[in-house]
């Protein structure tokens, strides 16, 4: 019943064995499918009901109306379900016992914890940025000709917007892998996430209005959706202006920088 | 060869795994024997690279874990019978750890073969009964044909055919030449499955012997009897030397002589015997006795001190 030993190929396992190892894993969890088809259905709903309503609206009402920034509210959506797919990645593995199995097969953690982000990052990016793209088109469709003022990739700041919204949530979902790195616990990691975008705005409402505009979601819709009327915007963040895209995106890529370094020196120290 | 060399480990001051060194030879298989919390699990994490020892070293053909080239392809460890996600199928399970060690796939469905479960690969295996587990498990660690095996309390929760099952495999892979460590605080399953024994209590190293000397040294097997002429009996027994004491039921405990020997005797005074049964009754006393200043749980009705917590 037992065979002979076999002898091992030269050289030693690396990124790429890695690699497919970690994409295969990420394919065959039901979670992953689940979560992507809840993001599309819901994504697409909101961002038609969102541009459906409008619609019929007096002409002279739409003064400042961002086509691009209202077809991309389905994306909204996607943060939440991406910054849940982030944690779940790694924290699934932690209660299920399989990251022994994972750290026994490729025991270089870093390279571990780096293939996994990649894994993730590729993921998220390429899903967000077909969503993306499909929310524009759905809400542009339901816009166009039908009173409101509509976008084409054309339009000054469009294509920026819709690119760089896939980007911006593919962070997001990193920054939760981090919290998951972090807290190897799903409940933990997806209340982290939950308070850092969706409770830390309420409080922060109440004691700095002007430093609204540093929280992810806020600098999402304000900063990488927005392409008209920044001005107006400001509204809401006690007369401060949104920051502008490079830097909202350059604010959130450091957010998930902090978390996965964080999670990646407890990584590689903890015992497993 | 596995070879740990004054392995410790501490938590929260506490050590559980305490300047412990030994060796593991290929083509037998070694017992790594201790009661409960004895610090054998974190030992084979340490093994195994999961866990860092706070001092010392564990060492696998001369590399510490974490170096190895094609680690499932050297090692195989079972350490959690369940360590796997649920949603996955067993071949997707499989699958991912052969594509992490470049292990051809066909592998997959031969491993799975092998522990008689090709014809569930397919199943999710968070709907495996525990012995489905403990055998994908297994298959797990005969995916990249290890020369080293690493398993922990494998026969726990399995049912008398998979325990005999597991028995024949980890002697099969000992006869192929194999390294094999295998943890048990069951002393009985280890004198069947074991060729060597390295016990632990409390983290340090107890006795580093063989099975044989270990029952030698236990004075032998018991065997028990029952027979309605007891005393008679005892003292033709007493006569020839071997040792009766009273068992369970008005049984009686011999030692001294095996059951042939017994049987023997009976035949020759005319003894009526109703029950005659190889026991390793005094293995476990042994072993009891052995760990018995380092035994860390014991219930309250017991005397000695009480242990601190089980390390996580």
């Amino acid at each position: 019943m037992v065979q002979a030993l076999q002898e091992a190929p030269p050289g030693h396992y690396r990124f790429r064995q890695v690699l497919k190892s970690e994409t295969l894993k990420v394919l065959t969890l039901r979670s992953t499918a689940i979560t992507a088809g809840l993001t599309v259905v819901t994504g697409l709903l909101a961002t038609a009901l969102v541009t459906h309503a409008q619609l019929h609206h007096r002409p002279g009402s739409y003064a400042g109306f961002d086509p691009t920034q209202e077809s991309l509210t389905g994306l909204l959506i996607a943060g939440l379900t991406g910054g849940v797919f982030g944690a779940l990645l790694i924290t699934a593995e932690y209660s299920s016992g399989t990251i022994r199995a994972t750290m026994a097969a490729t025991p270089r953690r870093l390279l571990l914890l780096v293939t996994k982000i990649g894994v993730a990052a590729t993921g998220v990016v390429v899903f967000c940025e077909l969503l993306s793209f499909a929310c524009f088109f759905l809400g542009q469709a339901i816009l166009t000709g039908a009173g409101p003022p509509s976008a084409t990739l054309g339009t000054p700041g469009a294509l920026r917007a819709v690119v760089l919204a896939g980007v911006f949530i593919a962070l997001l979902a990193l920054m939760s892998f981090g919290f998951g790195v972090i807290l190897r616990s799903t409940a933990g990691a997806i209340g982290a996430f939950a308070g850092v975008v969706f409770v830390l705005p309420i409080v922060m409402y109440g004691i700095s209005q002007p430093d609204l505009r540093y929280v992810p979601t806020n600098m999402l819709e304000l900063s990488i959706m927005a392409t008209v009327n920044r001005a107006g915007a400001a509204a809401g963040l006690g007369g401060a202006l949104p920051l502008s895209p490079a830097a909202a995106l350059v604010l959130m890529a450091a957010y998930a920088a902090a978390s996965l370094a964080t999670g990646a020196v407890l990584f590689v120290r903890r015992d497993g | 060869m596995i070879e740990a060399c004054r392995l410790t480990k501490r938590y929260g001051g506490k050590a559980a795994v305490d300047d412990l060194s030994f060796t593991v030879r290929p083509g037998v298989v070694t017992g790594f024997l201790g009661p409960n919390g004895s610090g054998k699990s974190t030992t084979m994490r340490m093994i195994m690279g999961l866990d860092y020892p706070d001092s010392g070293s564990a060492l696998i053909r001369g590399r510490p874990y974490a170096e190895l080239p094609w680690p499932l392809r050297e090692v195989g460890g079972l350490l959690d019978a369940k360590a796997f996600h649920p949603d996955r199928s067993a071949r997707n399970h499989l699958r991912w750890l052969a594509l992490s060690n470049d292990i051809p796939l066909r592998r997959v469905d031969e491993v799975l073969d092998q522990v008689g479960l090709g014809s569930v690969a397919a199943r999710r295996a968070g709907t495996f009964s525990l012995g489905m587990s403990q055998r994908l498990g297994i298959a797990a660690t005969m995916l990249g044909d290890p020369g080293v095996v690493l398993f922990d309390e494998p026969v726990n929760g399995l049912d008398p055919e998979g325990i005999r099952w597991v028995r024949h495999f980890l002697r099969d892979l000992a006869a192929g030449g194999r390294t094999v460590l295998v943890s048990s605080h069951l002393i009985g399953e280890m004198s069947l499955t074991a060729d060597r024994l390295i016990v632990i209590g409390r983290g340090r190293l107890v006795a580093e012997t063989s099975v044989a000397d270990f029952v030698a040294g236990s004075g032998g097997r018991a065997v028990k009897l029952v027979t309605p002429d007891r005393a008679g009996f005892t003292s033709a027994l007493t006569s020839v030397g071997a040792t009766v004491g009273d068992g369970d039921a008005g049984s009686l405990t011999v030692e001294g002589l095996t059951a042939a020997q017994i049987g023997e005797l009976a035949a020759r005074h005319g003894f009526v015997v109703h029950e005659l049964t190889p026991t390793a009754a005094s293995l476990e006393d042994a072993f009891m006795e052995l760990t018995r200043t380092v035994v860390e749980f014991r219930p309250s009705t017991m005397a000695g001190p009480a242990g601190a917590g089980e390390p996580q």
